[in-house]
């Protein structure tokens, strides 16, 4: 298992539940062990309000950005790499 | 069907006149019937020898219009307390003037007894117009001009006295006719863009001041509370409209446009801001923020009330700033205090004036000045480099007087990069000032700035919502493939949405199918989808017609060299440029247009008779 060390950032309503702005997460590189590894921080919750565990994949109606690109616009597996930047916001709009 | 008030201001004199339904069922009302209006005005205009160009924006042969549509006021229809203003021309672009405001004054004009006002000619002293109970008249301004935005409104609504009483006004920045003057309604409210307010100070009309409790008809009442319920729980239940715009309002967009590479910095030297955390919705929310505000009818509430207990730039009680006021005012600016921005902010809105033209002009002259451009005993002593709050407060005031170096910004950033030589310096399209997205990391949102019949605008093709929100599907922001279809159907949309009158914010939660429903409702006509997407478009290829015949065409739809010449030099969109001119191409043959001209068939088929 490889390890990489990563850094996740949380927006609005995240921010305000988890009273936290960022943290550094090891992990094995994918989007599940990610998860698991920030969920051991910051509570189980954290898993379900990001995850859906059933479909295994992160939430569709969250925005979850990996170096500034959406993972819905990145095609193909997602393999972290140390120092990458994971920006996880809830829905949300503006204008 | 509904009236609307024609006011000569040169002679003195008001007429009532009532809407044709004919013209309702083609253009709705709002945007679409203020359309139709201004392109009869040209024609007449054209028939008596006087050219559109010859139209000067400040003279008196300029018109003015004020609009709602059939869903304002109506108590149910979601957010629907707005108003659309249009004039001829505008004196920032010199093309149309189109603005559009929340607030109660759209709901309270209606229920005065009108649902349009037109507004000819110029007054020889300063005048206001009052609507109450149906009845209308011109009265003395002298006593309230020089007066700012609260005062005006706080007199007028004093003077009139009992409920349902709002005030649209002018600051002194109208008055003094800086281009990007808006015309201001209900304290903090704003129709923003394309200088709408120096039109209103040059007529010399200070105020409209409304009241009233006339009903609005609805014509099937049970079939409408039955789709307004449904519309009304699903905004609610959305988590955008439900909870993301009431919690945090607008600004929230800051930290998530940034992280996307798109939050332009400094004069669009980059998409990426170090600091913008410092200036996002959420340390807004965490400092100055005191509760959030509503406009009329409105169950989403995004406005803020604010305050900056102590320091250099305290206020005892603001609105705002808005996303994309933080972003001008800030972002643009390099200014990373967030009680600084609230200050010009509210500067803005006591002298009546768009942050977003204002704040991108700012940094125009920033970026003039730190390249040595600007000489020292124009700018007498303003310190303007990139991040410096005081200066960026003091070039606000002195803007809305045009004072000193204000004179120069007074102007907007395109006149103002002229003048110095250094047009490419302007972040502007047809002369407006672009808003807080860079296209380069955004590439749709570079095809709606360049082919907005406004100029650079945002609103009037949200691409945003797709291409970052995923609202209601979410694209590559990275890639201009497919842009062009999108555009279009955001523009048709949003030309319905702002014929309506109600707030574009509801389209987060409802889609075209609730409006077809809604406004079958509201109207008794039986609307579909495709009926109200056609409307929409004919709406928008109206406006064209107007522009073209301003002189306007594909050689207008453009982008500022920046984002076409210099790839952007850092964050996700490293390297990009837009790709314009392949999304323009796909543009115009989906718009059936050459050269950015609607070709007859397409007029045919939209059955717009010129
Ligand atoms: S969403 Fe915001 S701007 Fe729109 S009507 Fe509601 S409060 Fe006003």
């Amino acid at each position: 298992m490889p390890n990489v060390s990563v850094k996740i950032l949380l927006f609005a309503t995240f921010r305000e539940k988890y009273h936290l702005k960022e943290l550094m997460v090891e992990c094995d590189g994918s989007l599940r062990g990610l998860i698991e590894s920030a969920s051991k921080i910051l509570g189980e919750e954290f898993l379900n309000d990001v995850y859906e565990k059933e479909r295994g994949k992160i939430r569709e109606d969250i925005i979850f950005m990996v170096n500034g690109r959406n993972i819905k616009d990145l095609k193909g597996n997602i393999e972290l790499k140390d120092s990458d930047v994971i920006a996880i916001f809830p829905p949300l709009a503006g204008g | 069907m509904g009236k609307i008030l024609k006011v000569d201001l040169t002679a003195g004199t008001l007429r009532s006149e009532p809407l044709q339904e004919e013209v309702a069922k083609k253009y709705l009302g709002g945007k679409g019937y203020a359309v139709y209006l201004l392109y009869k005005y040209l024609k007449e205009y054209e028939a008596k020898g006087i050219l559109p160009a010859d139209i000067d924006p400040l003279g008196p042969e300029n018109v003015l219009i004020f609009a709602t549509g059939p869903g304002t006021g109506v108590p149910g229809f979601p957010c629907s307390g707005r108003y659309h203003a249009m004039a001829l021309r505008s004196p920032l672009t010199g093309s149309v003037g189109s603005a559009n405001s929340g607030g109660e004054w759209g709901a309270f004009l209606k229920f005065s007894g009108y649902d349009m006002i037109v507004i000819e000619g110029a007054a020889e002293d300063p005048v206001y117009l009052s609507i109450i109970d149906g009845s209308a008249e011109l009265r003395s301004a002298k006593d309230l001009w020089g007066k700012n935005v609260f005062d005006t409104c706080r007199i007028l609504a004093k003077r009139v006295g009992g409920k349902n009483v709002s005030v649209a006004c002018i600051g002194p920045a109208g008055e003094n006719l800086v281009n990007m003057a808006c015309i201001m309604n209900d304290e903090h409210r704003a129709a923003g863009r394309t200088g709408l307010g120096a039109v209103m100070g040059s007529k010399r009309l200070k105020a409209i001041v409304v009241s009233g409790e006339k009903e609005v008809p609805v014509a099937n009442p049970e079939e409408f509370k039955e789709i307004s319920k449904r519309c009304l729980e699903n905004m609610r239940k959305n988590r955008v409209t439900g909870e993301g715009l009431p919690m945090y309002g607008t600004s929230i967009l800051i930290n998530i446009i940034n992280t996307a590479g798109a939050l332009p910095y400094k004069n669009w030297q980059s998409g990426v801001n170090p600091n913008a955390d410092k200036i996002s919705g959420e340390t807004l929310a965490a400092t100055y923020l005191i509760r959030r505000r509503a406009c009329w009818g409105c169950t989403i509430g995004c406005g803020r009330v604010t305050r900056v207990p102590s320091g250099p730039f305290q206020i005892l009680e603001s609105e705002g700033p808005e996303y994309e006021s933080i972003w001008a005012l800030g972002s643009a600016t390099g200014v990373n205090e967030l009680d600084a921005i609230v200050k010009a902010n509210h500067y803005c809105d006591e002298f009546g004036m768009d942050p977003i033209s204002l704040g991108s002009t700012i940094a125009a002259a920033m970026e003039l000045n730190e390249r040595g451009y600007v000489p020292k005993e124009d700018l007498q002593g303003l310190d303007l480099r990139f991040g410096n709050a005081a200066a960026l407060v003091e070039a606000v005031w002195r803007t809305a007087y045009k004072v000193g170096f204000g004179k120069y910004l007074a102007l907007g950033s395109k006149k103002l990069c002229e003048i110095y030589g250094h047009p490419e310096l302007s972040m502007s399209v047809k002369g407006l000032e672009m808003p807080a997205y860079d296209p380069r990391a955004v590439k749709g949102i570079g095809l709606e700035y360049a082919t907005a019949n406004r100029g650079g605008c945002h609103v009037t093709g949200y691409t945003i919502s797709t291409e970052i929100l995923g609202i209601p599907e979410k694209i590559d922001p990275l890639t201009p493939e497919g842009k062009a279809k999108w555009v279009k159907i955001f523009q048709d949309f949003t030309c319905v949405v702002n014929s309506t009158v109600n707030c574009l914010f509801a389209t987060f939660a409802l889609g075209v199918k609730d409006y077809a429903e809604l406004l079958s409702a509201v109207t008794g006509w039986s609307l579909s989808e495709n009926d109200i997407l056609k409307i929409g478009e004919r709406i928008y290829n109206l406006e064209r017609v107007i522009l073209n015949r301003l002189g306007f065409d594909g050689k207008d739809d453009i982008l500022p060299g920046r984002l076409l010449k210099e790839p952007m030099p850092e964050g996700p969109a490293k390297g990009h440029i837009v790709e314009l001119e392949k999304m323009k191409e796909e543009y115009y043959r989906l718009r059936g247009w050459v050269n950015g001209v609607p070709t007859a068939e397409k007029l045919k088929e939209l059955e717009i008779e010129l």
